[in-house]
C-alpha cells in the first residue's frame, strides 16, 4: 500500500513531479556525458603517450629509463619474448634498441632519436603504423629503411624514396654511419615526437651500434591499461633485480597526476551538479509535505506510525530518484555512445594540445566507463534519499492534533 | 456495563500568545461500553478538545484520561499511535479521506495497518459498504463522491477494525439535514447491531436528539 500511495502522491501533482524529474534527468545525463568526455580525453592522452611511443609497460635494465645509456642493454632472448607474449594480460611485445645521432641530407642535419623495432611486433604495441601520412609503414624486419616523424621530415626536406645518412657513436667507440632510405612519414600530433623520432629496423640498428642480439627495452601493450601497475608488479617477479619493469604511471608521472586530479575534479563536478539538483528535490518534497500536513494528521490519527509516514515520503523521493536515474542514465549512456568512436572533429576550431606527456587531439570524444555510470547513479540515489529525508523527518515529527488543524 | 472511558479532573490549557486559554476545565466523565452518547454545546465549549484527548490525539494538561484501562498520559507517541490503531475509530467533520486512495482503500486502510489479510478485509468492507448504502462506489476516489458518500466511507473506515469506541467530531456539520439524519441513523444502527460505543459532538439539536445520552458542555465544563 505504501508503494501505491507513494506513486499516486507523486502523480497527483504530475507537473511538479515531471519538472523535478527533468532537472534530475538532465543532471544525470549531462554528468554521465561530461564524465565520459573527460574519460575520452584522458584515454586519448594516455593512448597518445603509450600507443605512440612507450607502450603500457617497459622492461629494461635497472636505470636505463632515467639515463638512457647506450651500454645498458639486455640480451635478445626469444624465449623471454614468447613467454611475455603468452601472458594473459599482455596484448603485444616489442623488443627495441635505441640510438641517438645525427640525420643528414645534403646540407640539412638534424639530431634524432632512432628506435630500432621489428615492425610486426611494434604495431601490436604502438599505433605509429596507423599515423603514416606519406609512404608506408615497412613490414621487413631487416634492411636500411627509416620512417620519420613529420616535423623531422620537413626539416630534412625528405619524402619517401629519399636517402639519408645517420651518424652515431657505436658501442665499441667507433663512429657508425650508414645510408637509410625513407619509406614513410608519420604524424602523431605530438610536437616533440614528430620533430625528433625516427623508426628503423632493429637488426640494422643492432649492426650499426655494434650491439648484436642486444636490446635496450621490451615494450608491452596490455589489455587493460588502467591495470598496468599490478600487471607490471606481477611481471617483475619473473626478472632479476638488475632489471626493472615500469608501468606507464612511472614512465609518465605527470600523466598519472593528471588522471588522479581528474578523479578529484570528477567528484567536484558530481557535487556541484547534484547540489543544485538536490535542492530542487528538497524544495519539491518540502512543498509536497507542507501541502499534505492535514493528510498526515489524518494518517497519524487513524493509527499510522510516524515511522511509516517518514517511509512514505522517503519512498516517494526514492521512486522519483529511481525513475530519473533510469531515464537520465539511459539518455546519458546514449549521448556517450553517440560521442564515442571517432567523436566530433574539432580540428577546424582548435589544434592538438600536448599536456602531461600526452596529446589531446582536436575532437570531442566520449568513452563509456563503468565508474562514470556508477558514480552518478549511486550519488543520485543518495541525493534523492537525503533530499527526501529532511521533509520525511518533518512529516514524521508532526503532532497529530496540530497536523489536523493544518499547522 | 463496564466503563470504557474515564476522565478524572481533566484540564487542557493552550497558550495563545501571552494568554492562557483553558479549553477543558476539570472535566469528570464516564462513558460505558456500547453507549451512543453526544457531547453538546456551542462552539468553543470544549467538545473537540475532549474528543481529541479521549482519542489520544492530544494530551491533558492535568488529570487522567483512561480508555479501556489505559492511562493515555503514560503512553509514548508510538504507543498512542498503536492505541488509536487498535482501539479508536475517528470520524471527522470534513471527512478527511485520503485523496489518492479509492473508497475501498480508504475504508480498508486501518485494516491494512493492522495487517489483516486481504480476503478478510474485503469481506468486512463489503458488509460495511452494504450497511452504509454505498455498495458500488468502492473504486471511486473521494473527489468523485458527494459529501454524504464521503462521510459514509469515513464511517466505514472508523468501523472497519471494530474499535472499542468511535469518536466523531461534528460528523454531520458539512452535510445537509436529510443526509445528516440518515448518517446518524446509520451510526445508531451500527451501535445497536455491533455494540460499538459512539461518542460524537454536535451543536445541532436534531442530531443531539438521536443520542441515548447527552453530555452538555459550556466553557470547558460539563453542565447539567
Amino acid at each position: 500500500m505504501l508503494w501505491q500511495m507513494a506513486v499516486r502522491n507523486l502523480w497527483r501533482n504530475w507537473r511538479r513531479t515531471l519538472l523535478t524529474m527533468s532537472a534530475l534527468v538532465i543532471s544525470v545525463s549531462l554528468l554521465i556525458l561530461s564524465l565520459g568526455v573527460f574519460s575520452g580525453m584522458f584515454a586519448d592522452m594516455l593512448a597518445s603517450a603509450t600507443q605512440q611511443y612507450h607502450g603500457h609497460i617497459v622492461i629494461s635494465k635497472l636505470g636505463y629509463q632515467e639515463q638512457r645509456q647506450l651500454h645498458d642493454t639486455m640480451q635478445y632472448d626469444q624465449h623471454v619474448i614468447d613467454q611475455l607474449q603468452a601472458t594473459s594480460d599482455v596484448y603485444g611485445v616489442s623488443p627495441r634498441l635505441r640510438g641517438f645521432g645525427l640525420l643528414s641530407r645534403d646540407e640539412q642535419t638534424e639530431p634524432a632519436e632512432l628506435l630500432g623495432i621489428e615492425p610486426g611486433r611494434e604495431r601490436q604495441v604502438t599505433s605509429l603504423n596507423e599515423m603514416i601520412v606519406a609512404g608506408v609503414f615497412p613490414e621487413e624486419t631487416r634492411g636500411n629503411w627509416i620512417v620519420l616523424g613529420s616535423g623531422l621530415a620537413d626539416k630534412l626536406e625528405v619524402i619517401p624514396g629519399d636517402e639519408l645518412v645517420f651518424v652515431t657513436q657505436a658501442a665499441d667507440g667507433s663512429i657508425g654511419n650508414d645510408l637509410l632510405i625513407v619509406r614513410g612519414v608519420f604524424k602523431s600530433g605530438d610536437f616533440n615526437r614528430d620533430n625528433s623520432l625516427a623508426l628503423v629496423s632493429l637488426a640494422w640498428l643492432q649492426q650499426l651500434l655494434v650491439l648484436p642480439e642486444m636490446l635496450h627495452e621490451i615494450s608491452l601493450s596490455i589489455n587493460t591499461p588502467m591495470e598496468a601497475t599490478p600487471v607490471a608488479k606481477q611481471l617483475a617477479m619473473q626478472f632479476p633485480d638488475t632489471m626493472e619493469v615500469i608501468d606507464w604511471g612511472r614512465l609518465l608521472p605527470e600523466m598519472q597526476e593528471a588522471i588522479a586530479s581528474y578523479d578529484v575534479s570528477r567528484l567536484i563536478l558530481v557535487l556541484i551538479l547534484y547540489a543544485a539538483a538536490g535542492l530542487g528535490v528538497l524544495n519539491t518534497f518540502f512543498m509536497s509535505v507542507l501541502e499534505r500536513v492535514r493528510e498526515f494528521g489524518v494518517l497519524l490519527a487513524i493509527g499510522m506510525k510516524p515511522s511509516s509516514i517518514r517511509n512514505l515520503v522517503l519512498l516517494e523521493s526514492l521512486i522519483l530518484g529511481g525513475l530519473s536515474l533510469l531515464v537520465g542514465s539511459g539518455s546519458g549512456v546514449l549521448l556517450t555512445v553517440l560521442l564515442s568512436g571517432d567523436g566530433i572533429d574539432l580540428s577546424r576550431w582548435m589544434t592538438a594540445v600536448t599536456y602531461a606527456g600526452g596529446t589531446i587531439p582536436p575532437r570531442l570524444r566520449a568513452e563509456l566507463v563503468a565508474d562514470n555510470l556508477l558514480i552518478p547513479c549511486v550519488t543520485l540515489l543518495l541525493v534523492s534519499l537525503f533530499a527526501g529525508y529532511l521533509p520525511a523527518r518533518r512529516a514524521s515529527r508532526l503532532r497529530p492534533i496540530a497536523a489536523l488543524r493544518g499547522d | 456495563m463496564m466503563e470504557l472511558i474515564q476522565l478524572r479532573n481533566v484540564l487542557k490549557s493552550y497558550q495563545a500568545g501571552v494568554q492562557q486559554v483553558d479549553a477543558v476545565r476539570g472535566v469528570n466523565l464516564q462513558i460505558k461500553a456500547g453507549e451512543f452518547a453526544a457531547l453538546a454545546g456551542p462552539s468553543g465549549s470544549g467538545k473537540t478538545t475532549l474528543l481529541n484527548l479521549i482519542g489520544g490525539l492530544d494530551q491533558a494538561s492535568a488529570g487522567q484520561v483512561i480508555v479501556e484501562g489505559c492511562n493515555l498520559a503514560e503512553c509514548s507517541s508510538v504507543e498512542l499511535a498503536d492505541f488509536r490503531l487498535q482501539r479508536i475509530g475517528f470520524i471527522f467533520q470534513s471527512f478527511n479521506l485520503i485523496p489518492v486512495l479509492t473508497a475501498r482503500e480508504n475504508a480498508e486502510f486501518v485494516l491494512m495497518l493492522r495487517k489483516v489479510p486481504a480476503e478478510k478485509r474485503h469481506a468486512r468492507i463489503d458488509i460495511l459498504f452494504q450497511q452504509l448504502g454505498i455498495s458500488g462506489l468502492e473504486q471511486r476516489r473521494p473527489m468523485e463522491l458527494s459529501g454524504g458518500q464521503q462521510q459514509r466511507v469515513a464511517v466505514a473506515r472508523a468501523m472497519a477494525a471494530e474499535p472499542a469506541v468511535v469518536l466523531a467530531d461534528e460528523p454531520t456539520a458539512n452535510l445537509d439535514s436529510e443526509t445528516a439524519t440518515d448518517l446518524l441513523f446509520l451510526m445508531q444502527q451500527l451501535n445497536r447491531e455491533q455494540g460499538t460505543t459512539f461518542l460524537f459532538s454536535s451543536h445541532d439539536p436534531k442530531v443531539i436528539g438521536l443520542a441515548d445520552r447527552v453530555v452538555n458542555l459550556k466553557d470547558g465544563r460539563i453542565v447539567e
